[in-house]
């Protein structure tokens, strides 16, 4: 018996099929340009906000000696969580063994990759001496979890990349003889890349091996990313951080943003680049459940998060909370509850709902919600000074973020969008040869009748 | 009780409109003036007590970069704080108002005139007048000095207070002597407030618990309550009275707040095996794509498809 794979005429056929209908987007053509030149344009305009912050020091920020993390890292909160969908989707999922996570496993890689990396730059862009950066790795100490979080935030991005890159392999040897009329650098880049792969059962044995390796190295790895995201604040006795769930609280926080996030992807990709045909009804169907079940966790742990310190009403939680549940933050702190989280599920659980437009806009405003919910763990705590100061100025009790920092905020979506373009616009963004494999499963039967 | 907490607030708001207003010096105080005249030693000791009780919060003289509170601090270079009067200045430093906390037990009133000194050194058109006579009220014309013993058995400081003058030399009698101990931060009164005797004696007793530092020793220092009427003498000493402190230094064990080379072992082994063995796990996987290479090399030296021979051997080649 032959041990070369797809080498049947019928199974040729199939991949040409599939290749076809992926392959047709991985072009520079027209909308591409345009788009990634708008990016560019507003990236750059936001760039000039960051230059104005580097030659005049994080001054031009609303942050001051109370409020001193604002909506920098709201946002690194906001992108580490929306990261770990990558996790969820391919191994979560994955190792159960459900096969309609197949077509949006590379999605939720490249969602991961692109939040993953951009977090990193965010948090420098907090700094204000980030010149002084290699001092994080010259003089960091091993007991900081700030370190830890350096680490994980990085091995995250590492083995997220692989997760994209290995099971790409097969895929990049069968488009490499496809992409006729594309620039020469790509087709080389993909005979390069391609490894010299000839579809031998020994290399994808090799290769579901090494797949399987990071399937399991990235669960915990995960975990650890957000967990020790978390423990930047749980390991100060802050009143509103100082709580022993936020490891989980932050994590299943995580999911919600991430699987919305998703969603909003898969939406444009299967409109967009036409994929109706793998990206089904079903498909969102399946993952609307995710998206109520991880909801569901997460309003959980909401649960536990505010009622247990709203119960016991200590002097410093008593101030807090009313301020998120009555007082300055309580338009913002309800509309996140309901709006992106309690709302989304109840209507999620009706089946009219769980098709891609409904599912698009429910996802807009479960990720504008989970965005502003960082906010919301983030600033409120810092307004209230741990020791009774009195007469200082106004801009230190209320913090504003400044059109500064929201312009280098936007900066940091920006380079999220042109990342996911360019992996998607250059590479397969469904991997071609699992569609080909789960098509010659679902003939067998046939072939034996 | 709609209104409770507005009316709280106005309350609350009035005290601080109160101090809005300026800072008036009784007369008698204003006009009161250096023991000594200020020199560049002076100035450069003042600098010191400076940077270390003031510039916190008035920043460096003539920078103008006094830390943002309402009301503002203000730079003492400025024309605002100098046109105070010597007398003025010393008065504010020693009450404090507001959020000034007082400096009366955190520095003497000496240290306080050298600090007055170093800010004075930033007015080109200050000319000092000294305090001609080191004398007091009460004892016209003769100089007032403090000596001090420490009687180890009885745990008691003796304080004995002489008035000197050309010819004669007197016991000061009646007049309150205070002890302190000097601490990380100002100082702490030890015992009573005491009168001195027909001798002119005042008699300490230094509690039991006292910490001194290491070897048990404390620095104390005997002044006048009444400067205005005994005259601003000082005098300092260090006497073996204290416990010894036996506490070690807090960065000399392994611990969460230790530089890294300090680091509780536990944390230094779970992060090092930690990322020890996920990196490790990362790079035997980048090796599979070696191995695919190699498995993709081979076949392609081969006629295709592939013999069943050859991958067989590559297969236990891997």
């Amino acid at each position: 018996m032959d041990e070369t794979r797809f080498n049947t005429p019928g199974e040729q056929r199939k991949i040409d099929s599939i290749a076809a209908d992926i392959l047709k987007n991985v072009r520079i053509n027209r909308s591409f340009i345009l788009w990634m030149g708008f990016l560019s344009t507003v990236l750059v305009l936001c760039l000039a906000a960051y230059v104005i912050q580097l030659r005049e020091g994080l001054g031009v920020t609303g942050m001051r000696d109370f409020t001193s993390w604002g909506m920098y890292i709201a946002n690194f909160v906001f992108f580490v969580a929306t990261s770990l969908v990558g996790m969820l989707i391919s191994s979560v999922l994955g190792l159960i063994g459900y096969q309609w996570v197949k077509p949006i496993s590379r999605i939720a890689e490249i969602i991961a990759i692109a939040f993953a990396a951009v977090a990193g730059l965010v948090i420098i862009s907090d700094m204000g001496r980030p010149d002084r950066l290699p001092y994080v790795f010259m003089y960091g100490r091993v007991q900081s979890p700030i370190l830890w979080d350096v680490t994980v935030v990085t091995t995250y991005f590492v083995l997220s990349l692989l997760l994209w890159f290995f099971p790409m392999v097969p895929d990049l040897a069968i488009s490499k003889s496809r992409l006729e009329g594309r620039p020469a650098f790509l087709v080389k880049a993909y005979d390069i890349l391609s490894f010299r792969w000839e579809h031998h059962e020994v290399q994808y044995r090799i290769m579901k091996q090494a797949i399987r390796i990071l399937l399991i190295l990235i669960i915990p790895t995960a975990f650890a990313i957000h967990t020790v995201t978390s423990w930047l604040f749980a390991v100060t006795p802050r009143t509103g951080w100082d709580s022993t769930i936020f490891g989980p609280y932050f994590i299943s926080g995580a999911f919600v943003s991430g699987t919305a996030a998703l969603i909003i992807a898969i939406y444009f990709f299967r409109v967009n680049y036409k994929l109706q045909k793998y990206l089904t009804d079903d498909t969102f169907d399946k993952i609307a459940r995710v998206l109520v079940l991880v909801s569901i966790v997460y309003f959980y742990f909401n649960l536990n998060e505010f009622l247990v310190p709203g119960y016991k009403l200590k002097t410093g939680d008593a101030i807090h909370l009313r301020e998120l549940f009555t007082g300055h933050y309580a338009p913002l702190f309800w509309t996140i509850q309901l709006g992106g989280l309690i709302i989304p599920v109840i209507l999620l659980l009706f089946k009219k709902m769980r098709r891609p437009l409904p599912m698009l806009i429910i996802s807009l405003f479960v990720l504008c919600g989970a965005w502003l919910k960082r906010y919301i763990i983030v600033v409120p705590p810092q307004a209230h000074p741990n020791l009774p100061i009195q007469n200082v100025p106004v801009e230190w009790v209320i913090y504003k973020p400044t059109l500064i920092e929201i312009a280098v905020t936007v900066a940091s979506i920006i380079l999220v969008l042109i990342i996911i373009t360019i992996l998607s616009k250059l590479f397969p963004v469904i991997p071609i040869w699992e569609m080909a494999e789960e098509e010659n499963e679902k003939d067998k039967p046939f072939d034996k009748q | 009780m709609k209104y409770t907490v507005p009316v709280i607030m106005c309350l609350l708001l009035l005290p601080s409109l109160s101090k809005g207003q300026d800072w008036v010096v009784p007369e008698e105080r204003k006009g009161r003036l250096s023991t000594f005249p200020f020199t560049e030693e002076t100035r450069k000791e003042g600098e010191r007590l400076y940077n270390i009780n003031c510039l916190s919060c008035h920043g460096t003289p003539g920078k103008n970069n006094s830390i943002a509170l309402v009301p503002p601090p203000g730079d003492p270079a400025t024309e605002k704080i100098q046109r105070n009067s010597d007398g003025e200045i010393f008065h504010k430093v020693t009450v404090g108002r507001g959020q000034m906390p007082s400096f009366r037990s955190v520095m003497s009133a000496e240290e306080i005139w050298k600090t007055v000194s170093y800010i004075r050194s930033f007015n080109r058109d200050y000319v000092q007048r000294v305090m001609q006579i080191i004398t007091s009220s009460a004892y016209p014309g003769a100089q007032i000095s403090l000596s001090m013993a420490y009687l180890e058995a009885e745990r008691q400081v003796i304080v004995r207070a002489m008035a000197t003058d050309e010819e004669k030399s007197v016991p000061v009698t009646n007049a309150g002597v205070r002890l302190f101990a000097s601490r990380y931060f100002g100082a702490l009164a030890v015992d009573e407030e005491k009168l001195t005797d027909k001798n002119g004696v005042a008699a300490f007793v230094i509690p039991a618990g006292l910490p001194g530092d290491t070897a048990g020793n404390v620095s104390i220092s005997a002044r006048f309550t009444d400067e205005e009427v005994f005259g601003s003498v000082t005098r300092d000493t260090v006497i073996q009275a204290g416990l010894k402190n036996r506490a070690g230094s807090l960065v000399a064990q392994r611990a969460m707040w230790n530089s890294v080379r300090k680091a509780p072992l536990w944390v230094i082994l779970s992060y090092g095996i930690g990322v020890l063995a996920v990196w490790g796990f990362i790079l035997l996987v980048m090796l599979k794509l070696r191995d695919i290479y190699t498995v993709g090399s081979a076949l392609r030296g081969n006629l295709r498809p592939a013999s069943d021979q050859e991958p067989t051997n590559k297969q236990e080649a891997i």
